[in-house]
């Protein structure tokens, strides 16, 4: 199997205050990985690095996407290449139509991909198929950005973004947190839907509810910036039933 | 009105016959600083909404007759301090009792009257209502509170003008330093001991020092025949948070500016107030948030209900200068306007010349919310008791946010019998 | 952050589109102004005595006035001594009686506006009056809109045509001793657009006119009055580009509209004056009257202005709601980059029963530019039931500017409400990273931030306006922000 992502003893600081520590991770082509910690361990500094979020300075280590060097990109040219970052709190743009962010970025995509751009016909077209996929109202395309929306629906809106990208790698930043159990449950239908061979995707996630409904094919406990521990979905479980002291003490014993 | 003028002759002559002490050399230079200005007139933006007319022919009046000397103001002291407990001073024309000031003289605080403490230069001068106040002043009192001092009990600060017979001028200047991460708390209250025509103008400077707080209450309960112009400015230094309420319910004229300075990062400065007004009040609130450097938070929040044929201003402006990035400025002035004859002058600013900033404010003039009417109601209340409830409520907001625990009963029951007086006078 | 400081150069460094100088023969006064130069107008134009009285008596009123001070701008002093107060392209003795009759280099010059002067105009059906320097130029689909009873024509016509309604209109809304610049233009005012809308009529089409100072040293005046008659309805768009110069050009124009009982006026403009260089350098300066009296019960008004050109911006579309349940509304867009410097909002006079308000002002500045709101709402004591909303944002794009908001709220009815609220900030950058993780272009996720902000007021013009609107924006702010 292919690696697609390839971190390699990744540090990282924001305002001088070092979060990611050396932090090595592999994930292959198809696989699904869940990215599982305390608060503050680093999981979505991690996810905002992959994404090259500004704020964030790389001290060291590297990250490759399909062999190529991904530090160096800026973000909107790593998601021309297939990154989607599904954000834990998606921010709002008033004013800004959300069938229209969707359709430039569906066209970026395509552009560097080197096909036509879609119409605006053909784009409704394909966004109704994936909103009725995801049980979404179609009036959603034409709020605001998340303006106004319930937490629930920017969740729904990242896995639509998602689902119309159709990205090489996603990486799900707590998209679980806040939802009840039948949007939860709708979410993950959504990422369920979009597993492929061809596509990784990495779940970031605090609880091991999430894993209920996408299983992962591997698991890992992230402490102080560094994956102490991998697994299979057991290892979530165990966490579930022990904390994540266990781990912490079993780190530092 | 015309524009009235100041007669600077005869102000030259008042001031000649101040006895000669360590503020001497301050009057002179306030006298000439004066002169350049005179009084400011409506034709300025600052004070398009306040005529000043009456003050400058009272004080043309007072100024023809020789002044004569200060008598001690009369004030029972005990009652004082039922009404709210504190360190009272009672400043007569800006000159306090000696006995009172040395009384104070402990942990951390002392008070001097201002020709004695030998910086007369930092006397601000800087505007024509502070150089009249500073060239007129028999004294004024200096405040200092050393560093790391926390003065648990409020300083009170009684002006109470008597002015029995005459029409009278007086002119305050308390002039306070904190030192660093000193913490106090003050209060000003205006009162009118008879019923003449005064003009009171009054000047308080205030210095934190980084790490300090201070809050800062003021109370005017002036009869309906005084005029009041106050002053207040601030300068903060770093870390330092400044808590301010103005709460006015007396005066005929009166004219409150309040400007804060903040020249560290990580100050914090409220600055809030309640005015309520009805007869033939004018009150005006003028309050400037210079922003200097960032990251620091302020917020401006006032409340007014007025009616008669009163007339309330509030000025509020927060400017932002270049490089005071990080800067949170809020401002919000709500009105309640009880009749057609009264009148709100509202005019919230924004001046911003960095990006990374949040500023907002809000202002709103109206009546109360019909569906909260409505919703008293139906739970019970007659229409004139919701109204009532819901008209004290619109107060209180303020007053939920008074920094001084010790001021509040008395400001509680100040605005209740105000509101009494203003809801009584009309009919809806 | 620097990167968001590269792409603040990148998007101030942009060149205006509209620069370009027609060579054209026209014939101007000489500089200067005094009682002869304002006969010599009136004279050529043809006008009756009652107008060489007004513009004299404006002129003796004017000598009497100062320049005002009061606004967030700063200028060079202007020497009213240095400008020729009338420039004409020189066919004007025999003026084009059709489109086929005007000189093809003026039709060149509006085709390289993009203006629908000729046959974009009959597709898209909004009849223009075209204003090149101070004089009207080409009146389009005038036989469709007298059918309708509709007048539209240049204001020196009007003024002889028709000088029963210039004499009554003209000067109501705006007297001419109303201030510094309104007074200037009505001593000097050499052409506009008059447009009279009869009873009951709802214009056929949307009405536009066109300026364009292309003349050096030349000042521009113009006037405009539209009058629609109880019950009508009329949009009216008005559009303004110049040349690049090195020297500042004076605009002083003056727009009065009336609006009677159960009429409405929507006024629209897209100002795009040469705005200067990079260093300030030239440009026009913008300072324009504008006032529409609601006059009858029921009537309407309403605002909307996107203004991206000129050096200096001083203007302040008005509302006075005379007539009961009258209703004012403006809506802006100011742009202001690089050395600009725009002071614009509005007044709200509430003088009728149940009289309403809307304020929607957005401002953006950039580069090293001021920009702010001024406004006045002022409820007299006899409007009962007076509602305005007021909602004025600022968008801040760079460390070297300034945005300003200086509302002023006057309330001396009881039973009015009024609310007004305003925002500064500016672009965020989690905005901005997420729409660039989603591959959308750091400038492109700008110029969608920036047209979002602006939605409110854009949604408010029409269809082909909003689209240039959009566009002239995103140019405006080429390389700003990232």
């Amino acid at each position: 199997m292919s690696i697609m992502l390839e971190i390699e003893n990744l540090q990282a600081s924001i305002d001088d205050t070092p979060i990611l520590r050396g932090l090595s991770l592999k994930v292959g082509a198809g696989e699904v990985h869940a990215i599982m910690g305390p608060n503050g361990s680093g999981k979505s500094t991690l996810a905002q690095v992959i994404a090259g979020h500004e704020d964030y300075r790389v001290t060291d280590g590297s990250v490759l996407f399909d062999g190529e060097n991904l530090l160096d990109l800026a973000p909107e040219e790593r998601a021309r290449k297939g990154i989607f970052l599904g954000f834990q709190y998606p921010v709002e743009i008033p004013g800004v139509n959300n069938a229209y962010l969707l359709k430039a970025a569906v066209n970026a995509r395509r552009t560097y991909q080197g096909q036509d751009e879609i119409d605006a016909f053909e784009f409704l077209k394909l966004a109704r198929e994936k909103m009725s996929l995801l049980d979404m109202d179609p009036g959603f395309l034409n709020r605001g950005v998340n303006e106004g929306f319930s937490g629930g629906e920017k969740k729904r809106n990242e896995i639509l973004q998602m689902a119309l990208l159709e990205p090489r790698l996603a990486i799900l930043d707590e998209t679980d947190s806040g939802l009840d159990i039948d949007a939860l449950k709708a979410v993950a239908k959504g990422v369920n839907a979009l597993r492929d061979p061809q596509r990784s995707i990495v779940l970031v996630t605090h609880y091991q509810r999430l894993l209920d409904y996408i299983v992962p094919d591997y698991v890992h406990v992230l402490s102080k910036g560094r994956i102490v521990r991998s697994g299979d979905k057991s290892l979530a479980l165990e966490l579930e039933a022990r904390g994540y002291d266990w781990v912490q003490e079993a780190v530092s014993a | 009105m015309s524009a009235a003028v100041l007669n600077q002759d005869l102000l030259e002559a008042a001031v000649g016959r101040l006895a000669a002490d360590g503020l001497t050399d301050l009057r002179e230079r306030a006298l000439v600083r004066f002169g350049e200005t005179g009084f400011p007139s409506v034709r300025e933006e600052n004070w398009r909404y306040t005529n000043l007319a009456a003050a400058v022919e009272l004080s043309n009046a007072y100024l023809s007759d020789a002044p004569g000397a200060i008598s001690a103001t009369n004030v029972d002291i005990s009652q004082l301090n039922d009404d709210i407990d504190a360190h009272w001073i009672v400043i007569s024309s800006g000159v306090a009792d000696p006995d009172a000031l040395a009384a104070l003289q402990d942990d951390g605080i002392v008070i001097t009257p201002l020709s004695e403490s030998n910086d007369s230069d930092q006397v601000c001068i800087d505007d024509p209502l502070s150089s009249f106040n500073a060239a007129l002043l028999h004294d004024g009192l200096r405040v200092r509170v050393a560093e790391n001092a926390r003065i648990e009990k409020p300083i009170g600060f009684l002006l109470q003008d008597d002015a029995a017979a005459t029409a009278g001028l007086s002119q305050t200047r308390i002039v306070v330093d904190l030192g660093r991460n000193a913490s106090a708390s003050f209060i000003e209250l205006h009162r009118s001991g008879g019923d003449s025509a005064h003009f009171a103008n009054s000047v308080v400077q205030m210095e934190l020092d980084a790490g300090a707080s201070a809050n800062f209450v003021r109370i005017q309960e002036r009869s309906t025949k005084h005029m009041q112009i106050g002053r207040l400015q601030a300068r903060l230094q770093e870390n330092t948070t400044f808590n301010f309420t103005t709460i006015d319910v007396g005066g005929k004229l009166i004219r409150n500016d309040v400007a804060v300075t903040i020249e560290g990062a990580h100050a914090v400065a409220n600055v809030c107030g309640v005015y309520l007004a009805d007869g033939n009040q004018h009150i005006d609130n003028h309050i400037l948030l210079d922003h200097r450097v960032g990251p620091a938070v302020s917020m401006q929040d006032y409340r007014g209900i007025v009616g008669g044929r009163a007339r309330c201003i509030f000025n509020g402006k927060a400017l932002v200068r270049e490089g005071a990035d990080g800067t949170d400025a809020e401002q919000s002035n709500r009105n309640l306007l009880l009749s057609d004859t009264a009148e709100i002058d509202t005019k919230p600013e924004l001046e911003i010349f960095a990006d990374d900033v949040k500023c907002a404010h809000g202002t709103t003039v109206g009546q109360l919310d019909k569906k909260e009417l409505f919703y008293l109601r139906s739970r019970g209340l007659s229409h004139e008791q919701a109204r009532i409830l819901l008209t004290r409520a619109f107060a209180g907001h303020i007053l939920k946010k008074l920094p001084i625990e010790n001021a509040k009963k008395y400001i509680d029951q100040l605005i209740e019998r105000k509101l009494d007086q203003l809801t009584g006078d009309t009919d809806q | 952050m620097s990167s968001e400081a590269n792409d603040i150069d990148r998007l101030v460094n942009r060149r205006y589109e509209h620069g370009f100088v027609t060579d054209i023969e026209s014939e101007s006064l000489p500089p200067g102004l005094d009682e002869g130069v304002i006969r010599a107008i009136s004279a050529r134009k043809n006008e009756p005595e009652f107008m060489l009285e007004w513009r004299l008596k404006a002129y003796r009123h004017w000598l009497t006035l100062n320049e005002p001070n009061w606004a967030h701008v700063s200028y060079t002093p202007i020497d009213y001594q240095e400008i020729s107060y009338f420039s004409a392209p020189k066919s004007d003795a025999d003026r084009p009686k059709s489109l086929d009759e005007v000189d093809p280099k003026l039709l060149e010059t509006y085709d390289k506006l993009g203006i629908p002067l000729h046959e974009r105009a009959r597709l898209a059906g909004v009849a223009v009056d075209a204003v090149f320097d101070s004089v009207s130029v080409a009146t389009t689909f005038k036989d469709k809109l007298s059918e309708a009873g509709v007048i539209f024509c240049p204001f020196s016509e009007a003024v002889v045509n028709h000088p029963e309604l210039v004499r009554k209109y003209l000067g109501s809304v705006v007297p001419y001793r109303d201030n510094f610049f309104a007074t200037l233009n009505t001593a000097v005012f050499s052409d506009g657009s008059f447009v009279y809308i009869p009873k009951g009529v709802r214009c056929p089409m949307e009405l536009s006119t066109y300026f364009r100072i292309n003349a050096a040293n030349t000042g521009q005046f113009e006037r405009t009055l539209i009058i629609a008659d109880e019950g009508s309805y009329v949009s009216y768009l008005e559009g303004c580009t110049a040349p690049m110069r090195d020297e500042n050009q004076l605009h002083a124009a003056v727009v009065e509209l009336v609006a009677l009982k159960d009429a409405e006026i929507k006024y629209s403009t897209v100002q795009n004056w040469y705005p200067g260089d990079e260093e300030g350098k030239g440009g026009i300066f913008n300072f324009v009257t504008k006032r529409g009296d609601c006059r009858g019960d029921n009537a309407k008004i309403s605002w909307t202005q996107v203004e991206t050109g000129s050096a200096i911006t001083w203007k302040y579309p008005s509302c006075i709601l005379r007539g009961d349940n009258s209703v004012g509304e403006f809506y802006s867009v100011a742009v202001a980059n690089n050395m600009q410097q725009a002071d614009t909002g509005t007044k709200m006079i509430h003088i009728g029963k149940n009289t309403k308000s809307t304020i929607v002002s957005k401002g953006i500045s950039a580069g090293k530019a001021q920009n702010a709101y001024r406004g006045l709402v002022r409820v007299m004591p006899q409007a009962a039931n007076a509602r305005n909303h007021t909602q004025c944002d600022s968008l801040l794009i760079g460390k070297q500017c300034g945005a300003h908001t200086f509302p002023y709220i006057e309330t001396r009815n009881s039973s009015a409400q009024i609310e007004h609220e305003a925002t500064t900030s500016k672009i965020s950058a989690d905005q901005l990273f997420y729409c660039r993780q989603r591959g959308i272009s750091e400038e492109d996720a700008v110029n969608m931030i920036v047209n979002g902000f602006c939605k409110e007021v854009f949604k408010e013009l029409p269809m082909e306006f909003a689209v240039e609107a959009q566009a002239l924006l995103n140019v405006s702010l080429e390389g700003a922000v990232g």
